[in-house]
């Protein structure tokens, strides 16, 4: 434990004298229930997943620069692009995703912290230490190797063996219970820690966005916990949901996967709309064209999210009525999604545009999101899918809507709000480097792709014959990739650079802020406001500006603030369960040596680990902290 | 649905339950007592056919749920909205599921 200073400021008589203990480095970090604190925890991990995942889609890229190429072989390759994808989705850009709902939201709602501090701590360290279990399996057998979406009978013990798939059952389980925490968290957060005259229809998009993201988490990641339950039962435990000879069915899990599946994506997608909504406005100098039918469009396209599924299962025949009304549902997502693009044409036209590197991701994403909007329609009608089915062109389809959507966003966001998460801002001229390289390779990486889809190069093979017409298109699409990760490594160069400056950045720092985290200084204080502000209409702040106001009118005279006390329980927890994990994955093995063996199959690491966990929830439930408070004094100064 | 749920601050103004008399309580109570005991005698008389019990068994279940939801969770209270529509919600996606799971894995 690090030293404990005694309090702040321990010189005037406190009225409420709780001594705090106060963590510095590691166990700061470690320790810490600050929201802002986690959100950049959230982005460094997911950061450091990002990076693995976009090397391994470079290997997968080297791989295929030419015809019959032995850089890699199959076996490898496999993993890699089951790696690659799992860890994109699951690891790289949803911690992205709640990095930025982390930092923004309680600002945004004019909040001190989120509704559970403590739970916010839990949910970082379970996706972290599912994280990392899952990239262990790299050097400790070999890694999954069934595809991000570990279809059975492939991900069966049958034909998959190894320890790869357990990696990915037990691992995605754990970070998933950390994405369901952190989306409880966000909804009750939302609902209830509004600044007063905060109604549902004057939240910022962003809010608006990630409460209707939350709601999806709620609702789908209890089916893929199902899923990985059966499937872990299945290898680990010899049950035999899947196991057509036991009268099992297989395609079970291809429903259960994508009733998770297809949320999943717009799970994905809907933050990334609530940024470009967030900084399209800032940038054109005009309210948001269109925000009632944007809330609106947003609510439709995450109920029809769940009306879907079962169009990533054409194929397998359900029959042409269950086909048709799973066609006809998809093209209506469309609809809505149609909305929000020509909301955001309509907020620049007329707005007094500014580009910067914010806002050229934002208007990039635009043209880039629509055409893997209108590759997902045709996608979308089933007949045309029997071709398309696992070619290239699904490939094509689903990077334009991740990357040239999502990552899109989440650099726009990224760039947008770093001064106010770090109180720096980032170059704006190696901001604008990132966006042209990142762009143009990444049109350059999976434009073609579509060409090679449609002239029947399958996804997922590990090399391909010379002359079939697809070695130029692979090439192109290889230096495209590479195109990609000189754009990321300006970014990584852009942090590194600006994280030397001094952190000089002003309250508003792009000057035309319109909600209220511009209220505040950048970074702001750990208690946020000093004075909860009151909300007079949609875009707080901007209306504060447009009245003539310099800053928000308090809704409360300046009083103590409770704060929640650091703890490092959350981080026992975890690790509780990531050992209960290894030990339920080895259970079976033979180890070669009997205090191994014994502590294994006797399932006593598990119980050690499980011990460790609910012993920490013990001491929660048991231990009350009453948190501890900052005192008007020190938020004067005095 | 806005003005019942937002600002922590005003709380002590909102949450002005009416104390309902313990009369209300013992009536629900015992309806769930019944309602359970109906069930139990269903099966345990052994006379009854058995997609009569099993029909049966399911609406005693629908109206436990709501009593227990309605009474206990205090759904049926004011400012509950956001918690209905997130429960029907998860009613209703579960239902999906469950129908896809009849009608396509094992009925098919």
């Amino acid at each position: 434990m690090a030293q404990a200073a005694q309090s702040l400021n321990p010189s005037p008589p406190l009225r409420h004298g709780h001594s705090v203990k106060r963590h510095t480095g590691l166990m700061d970090w470690i320790t810490t229930v600050d929201h802002k604190k986690i959100a950049i925890l959230y982005l460094w991990a997911g950061g450091l997943f990002f990076g693995i995942g976009g090397l391994e889609a470079i290997l997968i890229r080297i791989q295929l620069i030419k015809p019959m190429n032995t850089f890699l072989d199959a076996q490898t390759f496999n993993e890699l692009i089951t790696m690659h994808g799992t860890t994109m989705i699951f690891l790289g850009v949803m911690p992205v995703i709640f990095a930025l709902m982390n930092a923004v939201i309680p600002l945004q709602i004019g909040a001190r912290d989120v509704a559970f501090p403590f739970l916010n701590s839990l949910g970082f360290w379970t996706f972290l230490f599912g994280g990392i279990l899952l990239n262990l399996s790299w050097i400790m057998g070999g890694a999954p190797d069934a595809g991000w979406t570990a279809y059975t009978p492939l991900s069966t013990i049958q034909y998959s063996g190894t320890h790869g798939v357990d990696f990915y059952t037990i691992g995605l389980q754990i970070a998933g219970l950390g994405t369901l925490i952190g989306g409880i968290n966000f909804l009750a957060t939302i609902i209830t820690m509004r600044a007063p005259g905060m109604s549902f229809m004057r939240m910022p998009m962003f809010v608006w966005a990630s409460f209707i993201t939350s709601a999806i988490i709620l609702f789908a990641f209890p089916a893929i916990t199902v899923g990985l339950v059966l499937l872990t039962f299945d290898r680990i435990l010899g049950a035999n949901f899947f196991e057509t000879s036991s009268g099992g069915n297989p395609v079970l899990w291809q429903h259960i996967f994508w009733i998770f599946g297809h949320p999943e994506v717009y799970i994905l997608i809907l933050p990334a709309f609530g940024i470009i909504s967030e900084v399209i406005p800032t940038f054109a100098r005009k309210r948001l064209f269109g925000y009632s039918s944007m809330v609106f469009a947003t609510i439709l396209i995450a109920f029809l999210g769940f009306m879907v599924w079962a169009h990533h299962m054409f194929t397998t025949g359900l029959g042409p009525v269950a086909n048709a009304l799973f066609s006809v549902s998809t093209m209506l997502i469309a609809v809505p999604t149609g909305i929000k693009i020509f909301n955001w044409l309509f907020t620049m036209w007329g707005g007094q545009v500014r580009f910067t590197s914010p806002n050229l991701f934002a208007v990039g994403f635009i043209p880039t999101f629509t055409m893997g909007g209108v590759t997902g329609v045709m996608l979308a009608s089933a007949p045309a899918d029997f071709q398309f089915h696992d070619t290239y062109f699904v490939v094509a389809h689903f990077h334009y809507v991740i990357v040239g959507g999502l990552v899109s966003g989440l650099f726009a966001g990224l760039h947008y709000w770093w001064p106010k998460m770090f109180g720096r801002m980032l170059s704006e001229r190696l901001g604008k480097w990132t966006f042209w390289t990142f762009i143009i390779g990444f049109h350059l990486t999976f434009f073609v792709q579509h060409f090679l889809g449609l002239m029947g190069m399958q996804r997922r093979v590990f090399t391909y014959l010379p002359n079939q017409q697809f070695d130029l298109l692979n090439l192109v699409s290889t230096i495209g990739a590479g195109l990609m990760g000189v754009g990321m490594l300006i970014f990584l160069t852009n942090i590194f650079l600006t994280s030397r400056k001094p952190a000089d950045a002003a309250d508003d720092p792009w000057g035309d802020g319109r909600t209220l985290e511009w209220t505040i200084s950048s970074p702001p204080p750990e208690y946020n406001f000093k004075q909860t502000p009151l909300v007079r209409g949609l875009d707080a702040f901007w209306k504060e500006k447009t009245s003539g106001h310099t800053a928000m009118t308090p809704a409360e005279p300046v009083g103590p603030i409770h704060m929640p006390s650091a703890t490092i329980l959350p981080f026992l927890m975890s690790v509780g369960i990531f050992i209960a994990g290894f030990g339920f994955m080895f259970s079976r093995d033979d180890f070669g040596n009997a205090f191994m063996s014994f502590m294994f199959n006797n399932y006593l690491v598990t119980a050690i680990g499980l011990l460790i966990t609910f012993g920490s929830m013990l001491v929660r439930s048991l231990y009350d902290d009453h948190g501890w408070h900052i005192e008007p004094e020190e938020l004067e100064g005095r | 649905m806005a003005t019942e749920q937002h600002s922590p601050s005003d709380g002590a103004v909102k949450h002005r339950h009416r104390q309902e008399g313990p009369q209300r309580h013992i009536v629900v109570f015992v309806l769930s007592v019944v309602l359970t005991l109906i069930a139990f005698a269903a099966v345990a008389a052994g006379g009854v056919n058995a997609t009569f019990a099993v029909i049966l068994l399911l609406v005693m279940a629908v109206f436990q749920v709501i009593l227990q939801m309605g009474f206990w969770m205090h759904l049926k209270d004011k400012g509950h909205l956001l918690p209905i529509i997130f429960m029907l919600g998860g009613f209703f996606i579960a239902g999906t599921c469950i129908v896809m799971a009849l009608y396509w894995v094992w009925w098919d």
